[in-house]
């Protein structure tokens, strides 16, 4: 460790050698890696966004069960009470007529004066049935079954085309994982084995002297890393940057679209790519240093 | 310290370098390898520094095989081998201090004690003033003795040195010889290869091994003996 730590400058020097003797490539490298591993954060950053969505829009599934017009009154409640005790429901609630239309005339904004167009109130009252997403046909099924329920409504196809966009984001995410994963493992080993190249006199003299392979290597593979870090640190600060401003700019205009707590999805995104730089960059000086053995 | 017993050298090629060599050379000897151009001079030093293997026979330095699989223990055995080179390999854009400090940062001295010796074995050779000096900047001999600084300040029981003499002029081939023979101790070999015999005449207690084309002679403080090498 010791013996480590008294190198630790000499290795950060000779890190920094074998990027400077390769400085073009080095700067094409660094911003190839910035670009893939920014990719990589967009991917993510959707991913994140995207889920969350997928998480509200499963908590607000819902069906509604509109009532047979010759049911009495008295008998609501008694359906109420047995669609709550389904499995997958989670709330059941009651509307009635007048909120029926006081949510209509909230959804229509500045157009509900088309409501006046009608002598009395067009709504039916239904029962709203929050569910758990995955149990939507089989309950709704069950609801439709009901004696006094009429007819079921149920918002599963847009349920079903969300999901998905989520399913089609993830395997397109992993595609770009493994797509960034190989392209910066190429990159780097390419620029390790041009650094081995150009450095092969003092390899040679080293291994005469007797030196391990874990010393004549270590740096190489620091200058890997170094790479990798920096790019993922300019992918990490440009997206950074791009979330702050999407931030800034939907919390205005979209409102309603659920984003994850900005601080906590700056701090994973950074963190990940951070990470991933550094394994990818680990990886990529090693799988140089090995074609080179 | 060396020990070969029948080693022989055949390159891919199919030249064949060595012959049959059969030679011990003991701790504190100081060994001049003469012989012409292309005599198997570097070709035994290779050998010895386990850079090639025998292609037949038995060859143990300290004791280890030269032999392959043996590639770990080896390296390792390097490290207390101290070798100049006859092309120096010195590692251009460092100063001369850092060359020298080159050799010893893997072999876990403490820094403070590396650096010391490095600067001891610099000023011993007479470069003390150079140590900050990038090598690339120092005339041919300088480069030469920064050479055997770096194999020296590691304080190996081996020193081998390549034609030490090869681009030097009779004055500062003779100081160069001087300089690495005064290494030389009752725990340290030196082993010099030469093709300058007029510079080596004058010593009285040397071993001297003659490569000459079909024979290697060895010449031990009087001693000799002869062995086909064809």
């Amino acid at each position: 460790m010791k013996k480590a730590l008294y190198n630790a400058p000499y290795f950060m020097k000779e890190a920094g050698r074998v990027l400077w003797q390769n400085r073009l490539s080095g700067i094409f490298s660094f911003l190839s890696t910035g670009l893939i591993l920014f990719i990589l954060a967009v991917i993510v950053t959707c991913w994140s966004v995207g889920n969350l969505l997928i998480k509200t829009v499963q908590d607000e599934a819902e069906i509604s069960a509109y009532l047979d017009q010759n049911i009495g009154e008295e008998q609501v409640p008694g359906l109420v009470e047995t669609i709550k005790g389904m499995e997958g429901v989670r709330d059941v609630k009651l509307v009635d007529r007048e909120e029926a239309y006081g949510r209509m005339k909230e959804i229509l904004g500045e157009e509900a004066g088309v409501l006046g167009l009608f002598d009395e109130n067009p709504f039916e009252a239904f029962i709203e049935v929050r569910i758990s997403l995955g149990e939507l046909g089989k309950i709704a099924e069950r609801v439709e079954g009901l004696k006094g329920i009429s007819h079921v409504r149920d918002n599963r196809e847009v349920l079903e085309r969300v999901q998905s966009i989520t399913i089609g984001l993830k395997r397109f995410g992993c595609l770009i994982i493994a797509a960034v994963g190989i392209s910066t493992l190429v990159i780097v080993s390419h620029m390790i084995r041009q650094g081995i190249y150009n450095n092969r006199v003092q390899i040679g003299t080293l291994r005469l002297l007797g030196a391990p392979e874990s010393f004549i290597g270590f740096p190489f593979v620091l200058a890997g890393l170094l790479l990798t870090l920096v790019g993922g640190l300019l992918a990490s600060f440009v997206i950074v940057f791009l979330i702050n401003r999407a931030y800034s700019a939907m919390a205005g205009s979209l409102p309603f679209i659920p984003l994850p707590a900005r601080s906590q999805l700056v701090t994973g995104l950074v963190l990940f790519v951070s990470s991933v730089s550094i394994l990818l960059g680990v990886l990529g000086s090693l799988f140089g240093l090995r074609s080179t053995e | 310290m060396i020990e070969a017993k029948g080693v022989s050298l055949r390159y891919p090629d199919g030249t064949l370098a060595l012959k049959g060599i059969d030679l011990e050379i003991g701790t504190g000897e100081l060994v001049y390898i003469t012989g012409p151009s292309g005599s198997g001079k570097t070709s035994l030093l290779k050998l010895l520094m386990g850079v090639e293997y025998p292609t037949s026979g038995s060859l143990k330095v300290m004791g280890q095989p030269i032999a392959k699989g043996q590639e770990g223990n080896i390296r390792r055995l390097r490290k207390r081998i101290g070798p100049v080179f006859q092309e120096f390999r010195l590692i251009q854009g460092r100063t001369a201090l850092e060359n020298v400090m080159m050799g010893m940062r893997f072999l876990g001295l403490p820094y403070r004690q590396a650096k010391e010796n490095a600067q001891n074995a610099l000023a011993r050779l007479g470069l003390g003033h150079k140590a900050l000096s990038m090598v690339e900047n120092l005339s041919w001999g300088e480069a030469q003795r920064i050479a055997i600084a770096r194999a020296v300040a590691r304080k190996p029981r081996l020193i081998m040195a390549d034609e030490p003499t090869g681009n030097l002029d009779h004055d500062n081939a003779l100081i160069i010889l001087d300089l690495l023979t005064s290494f030389r101790d009752t725990n340290t070999t030196v082993i010099i290869t030469t093709h300058a015999t007029h510079l080596i005449g004058r010593q009285e207690h040397a071993t001297f091994i003659r490569m000459d084309g079909g024979s290697i002679s060895v010449e031990r403080r009087g001693k000799a003996y002869e062995k086909s090498l064809v």
